[in-house]
């Protein structure tokens, strides 16, 4: 009985870090090919100014990616915290 | 005890060259560079009581907190390269700089969402053992340290000649007397106290280049009242190409060199052996994780700063006599842009400040590479290869020992030899062997069950081979150093076709690898899958 709950639980461990993986993975990849791809396909776009400033695009959403990827590493550590870390506590207590 | 004596005895010959050096004194940053090192000397006797075994002298006896950790990370990123070369860049061209602060970012969620947690789970001191973990040990480990030592030695090479010329520029130092100096007090710290001391080294010196940083950027905007479109108006009316520095300039020119460029950055931070090296001294994977997060944020915060520090120096030196040579120039050459800034904003005193921090940085950041290289060396290719995982603790450290010296005083020849080269493609080449060799082989090893020895040494030795070669075909190498008229290869960043025959070759071999140990390898992957989840079974910490 013991043996076949820790089996259980783990699938829903892998289960689970797949759920919360992918679409992180997914949004810092394209994330950035997007910003490298906007360099090398149309660079103008970037340099254009928000209106009625001397800033342009491009270092806003610069800056943007930056924070972007702080919140995507925040997000992962609070989430694997809280969902994938009782379950791998609930293994560890089984095998 | 004798110990102590050694290392204050490398600290007063430097003293002494420090202050015998030079007309142009900079009395403040030599007051406060020698504060840095007498300190960390401390610290390196501290450290060297509690580095007694192999465990504690590779990974710190794994005690480190994740906080901890990741000052330490974020300070082998914030190498003087990236604060001094990055700025100047930003200084030069504007936007491109944020290319490169955002390329060397963007590998940090892939680490953490990838690597960091398996690789604790499954290593011990070094990203070898993960791939060595169900594969053949010999073939595999001679293929992680060669990856491994080409990443390290250029890295290596890089750093040095950088630590030379600018402590030329800042000490007045002769070019020699400087790289031995760095080369000499590195070599101590790891010899002596490990990766403890190469850890609170480092840490210590990611709080004062942070600091130093966030003073000098505050100083820059306190001018303009923090008003940041005013900021970057007073930026673009005094570049020489005014609104162009808000834009992307010639640093991506074509989609190709675009994605390439992209993918080194991208794969390559989450194959850098001193990096990922940092892992194995936190107790497990929840602070594995932490490290991560506190690492981004610190790495992030600094690379904004860079960025408001290169366009206050565009507002702030580019026009003042004071910090130009007479054809207009920056002094020194532009690198120099955020130490002139520091003078302009804070004086001598930040002046002093900042070029203390930054020496600091080039022997915080050697340490770390010098101790993944000895690892390579004494763990991988003497235990595991050599000695088939026979060898006994007293050995093995005293291997790393000698490895360590051994590798220190190559770093000093490699610095002199290449003093007269441009080094600055050797971190790009670094990145594309790490993103070509050994992210590859890690990453299938911990998620693909069809790895086989075959596949991974074929594959990745293929890509390894490929990526150097195509450097030196490239424009960097063939034409830049070697003087040719066209370049072979055409584009500057290889890693989109290096990578791609690195994972097709791993792919290919693998799959037509039917030997009876292939099989068997394949069998263990869900024993090691299942470790690299759920930790049960990791390397503890050890208790002193």
């Amino acid at each position: 009985m013991q043996a076949k709950d820790y089996t259980k639980t783990y699938e829903q461990l892998i289960r689970t870090r797949l759920k919360i993986l992918f679409p992180l993975i997914f949004i810092t990849v394209s994330s950035y090919f997007s910003f490298i791809g906007v360099i090398a396909f149309n660079p103008k776009f970037f340099g254009a100014l928000i209106v009625g400033t001397k800033i342009s695009i491009g270092i806003l959403l610069g800056f943007f990616l930056i924070l972007l990827i702080f919140l995507i590493t925040f997000t992962y550590v609070y989430l694997a915290n809280k969902k994938i870390e009782p379950l791998i506590k609930q293994i560890q207590k089984n095998v | 005890m004798y110990k102590l004596f050694f290392l204050l005895g490398i600290l007063f010959p430097s003293l002494l060259i420090a202050s015998t050096s030079e007309p142009k004194q900079n009395y403040m940053a030599i007051i406060m560079f020698v504060l840095f090192v007498g300190a960390t000397l401390l610290i390196t006797y501290w450290a060297s009581k509690r580095t007694q075994t192999v465990s504690g002298f590779y990974t710190a006896g794994g005690n480190i907190t994740g906080l901890q950790n990741g000052l330490a990370i974020s300070g082998d990123f914030m190498s003087a390269a990236s604060f001094l070369g990055i700025s100047g860049l930003v200084y030069l061209s504007g936007f491109d700089g944020l290319i490169y602060s955002i390329g060397f970012l963007i590998g940090w969620p892939i680490i953490l969402l990838l690597i960091a947690e398996p690789l604790r789970n499954l290593g011990k001191y070094s990203f070898a053992d993960v791939v060595s973990f169900r594969l053949k040990q010999k073939p595999i480990r001679i293929l992680a340290a060669c990856g491994s030592l080409s990443t390290v030695t250029l890295y290596l090479i890089a750093q040095m000649v950088g630590a030379g010329k600018l402590i030329e520029i800042l000490f007045g130092l002769p070019y020699y007397s400087a790289v031995t100096i760095v080369g000499a007090l590195m070599i101590s710290y790891v010899t002596f106290g490990g990766m403890l001391a190469t850890t609170w080294v480092q840490i210590i010196k990611a709080v004062l280049l942070l600091f130093g940083a966030t003073i000098i950027a505050f100083f820059v905007l306190h001018q303009f009242q923090f008003n940041i479109d005013q900021f970057f108006s007073a930026a673009v009316s005094s570049h020489d190409k005014g609104e162009a520095i808000m834009a992307p300039g010639g640093l991506i020119s074509d989609p190709i060199s675009a994605i390439s460029l992209g993918l080194a950055l991208m794969f390559g931070t989450a194959g850098l052996p001193h990096i990922l090296m940092r892992f194995f001294t936190v107790p497990d994977a929840v602070e594995a994780r932490k490290s991560v997060v506190y690492a981004t944020g610190f790495i992030g915060y600094f690379y904004i700063l860079t960025f408001i520090i290169g366009f206050g120096a565009i507002v702030l030196v580019s026009n003042n006599p004071e910090y130009l040579n007479d054809t207009g120039m920056l002094i020194g050459n532009n690198n120099m842009a955020a130490i002139h800034l520091s003078h302009a904003v804070g004086g001598d005193i930040l002046l002093g400040f900042i070029s203390a921090v930054a020496f600091a940085t080039i022997l915080a950041v050697v340490s770390g590479l010098t101790l993944a290289g000895a690892s390579a060396i004494s763990h991988d290719l003497y235990a595991n290869v050599f000695l088939k995982g026979q060898s006994d603790e007293k050995k093995e450290m005293k291997i790393s020992k000698i490895a360590t010296i051994s590798l220190g005083i190559l770093a000093i020849f490699l610095g002199i030899i290449f003093e007269k080269q441009n080094v600055a493609f050797m971190v790009g080449l670094a990145f594309a062997i790490a993103a070509t060799t050994n992210f590859p082989i890690l990453f299938l090893s911990i998620y693909w069950k069809n790895l086989t020895t075959r596949g991974a040494v074929i594959g990745g030795s293929a890509g390894l081979i490929l990526v150097i070669l195509l450097v030196i075909l490239g424009p960097v190498v063939w034409v830049d150093i070697f003087n040719n008229d066209k370049a072979i290869f055409h584009y500057k960043y290889p890693a989109l076709f290096s990578m791609t025959v690195t994972f097709f070759g791993i792919w290919f071999f693998s799959l037509t690898d039917k030997s009876k140990a292939s099989m068997a390898e394949k069998k263990l992957f869900k024993t090691q899958y299942f470790r690299s989840q759920t930790g049960i079974g990791i390397e503890k910490p050890s208790n002193h």
